[in-house]
């Protein structure tokens, strides 16, 4: 037989590698016995594996090395093959379950926390939206009542002004009333007047309402015939309208005129009439 | 300590020979492990249990079918190989490229043990593509050259001469590091 090419096969390194079947094992044990070349080739082989492997990685760590020698420590004692496998088989369960329980506590201990830590945060969340909604709803309203109170107050001053006005003058109450016309019957507005400051105030008691381009205007009628002294709004009732000055009337008056009133009185528009005591 | 003192202790099982091969051999045989087993702790599992077994399994060692160390390179191999195959363990670690296992074995190992990996790496790039391969598929995935054959569709032949040139070249290089 071709020794070389039973070499060069290939056959002894799967031989060293162990994958060879039992009959081709036996074949290459037989011909190593009988050819030193194939032994020679064999050998080779194994060292070149062996330093391959020795030089190409990482120790074992020193734990092993005691655990390992703990696990031989009955058969080299008794130097006999004790129950071999079981015992180490035995161990490292046990050890992995030591190992997993505070685990597997810590986990189920954390998922509970967390579940708990959600359902508050939900429950805070639902509550801090209720709350959100409420603090706007009293915001709102808040501001409603501020601008309330400044309409009041700003009434006020008006008012606390006007009755100043009353009080430190001395005023004249001229009533006028539409009883002699025929326009508006129940028509009455009262003219305030104070002679020596010549201020004149009006407060309307009851006046209908006008068209869109017409307005109340107002008549002192003096020496010099009647002068327009400004609009009367009707809708404003009982409270003091401030009109231009009169110097001297012996009566007052109001027509309906055209929006923004007229230079001279339109007489047949006669609403309301009062004479100065 | 000549090979045959060697096996004459162990199967005494005599505690200073055990002691003696272990820090002869222990290195290469984890490494044997650990190319077939990337996981440090599973493979420190399946060494121990690999070691215990050589020792007092010793008197199944016959000294006419081989060296000691290739006897028990194949029991550490097996083991691995079982290992893997066992159902804690899936298939894909033999997707692993042989890159990912040098670089593993550089990133997690102290600095002997680094320039050793970059040795494996010199070793590796003395190949051609196809020595190289064989050498990843049978070194550091655990494949058997019939399943190579099976799974590439490379013929049996071919599989033995790769893995034949690659030990060549292996062996030619192995003094140089």
């Amino acid at each position: 037989m071709d020794i070389q090419s039973y070499i060069a096969s290939g056959k002894l390194e799967l031989f060293v590698l162990g994958e060879l079947s039992d009959r081709e094992r036996e074949e290459v044990i037989e011909l190593s016995k009988k050819h030193p070349e194939i032994k020679r080739e064999l050998e080779e082989i194994e060292d070149a594996m062996f330093a391959f492997d020795d030089k190409t990685g990482v120790k074992p760590s020193e734990a092993v090395k005691d655990k390992i020698f703990e696990s031989l420590s009955m058969d080299l004692v008794e130097e006999k093959e004790t129950e071999p496998e079981p015992e180490s088989v035995k161990t490292r369960p046990a050890a992995k379950q030591v190992m997993l329980q505070p685990w597997k506590q810590f986990a189920v201990a954390s998922s509970i926390v967390a579940f708990l830590a959600i359902l508050a945060a939900v429950y805070f969340a639902v509550m801090y939206y209720d709350v959100e909604e409420r603090f706007t709803a009293l915001l709102q309203e808040r501001n409603i009542l501020s601008e309330e109170l400044d309409i009041n107050q700003a009434r006020y001053n008006s008012l606390d002004e006007q009755f100043e006005t009353l009080l430190s003058g001395d005023y004249e109450r001229v009533p006028m009333l539409g009883e002699s016309f025929e326009l508006q019957k129940d028509a009455r507005v009262d003219v305030f007047w104070d002679k020596s400051t010549e201020n004149v105030f009006v407060s309307v008691n009851q006046l209908a309402a006008l068209e869109a381009d017409q307005d109340y205007q107002l008549w002192a009628i003096g020496d010099d015939g009647p002068v327009g002294i400004g609009i009367v709004k009707p809708g404003e009732k009982l409270t003091l309208q401030q009109m231009e000055a009169a110097a001297s009337a012996g009566a007052f008056a109001i027509t309906i005129e055209p929006k923004g009133g007229s230079e001279a009185p339109t007489l047949e528009n006669l609403v309301v009439i009062g004479e100065v005591v | 300590m000549q090979e045959d003192q060697l096996i004459t202790g162990l199967r005494a099982k005599d505690k200073r020979t055990v002691d003696y091969l272990y820090e002869k051999y222990s290195r290469a045989l984890f490494v044997v492990i650990s190319r077939v087993i990337k996981d440090h702790d599973i493979a420190e599992e399946v060494f121990h249990d690999a070691f215990v077994k050589i020792i007092r399994r010793i008197d199944s060692y016959d000294e006419s079918k081989g060296r000691l160390y290739t006897w028990m390179a194949n029991v550490c191999r097996n083991a691995a190989i079982d290992k893997t195959r066992s159902k804690e363990f899936s298939k894909d670690s033999k997707t692993n490229t042989i890159d990912n296992y040098v670089y593993g074995l550089e990133g997690t190992s102290g600095t002997t043990e680094a320039v050793d990996g970059i040795g494996v790496k010199e070793l590796i790039t003395n190949l051609n593509e196809e020595q190289r391969f064989v050498v990843e598929c049978i070194y550091f995935k655990g494949y058997t050259h019939s399943e190579i054959s099976e799974e590439f569709e490379i013929p049996l032949g071919t599989v033995k001469s790769r893995i034949r040139a690659a030990l060549g070249v292996l062996k030619k290089n192995i003094n140089r590091i």
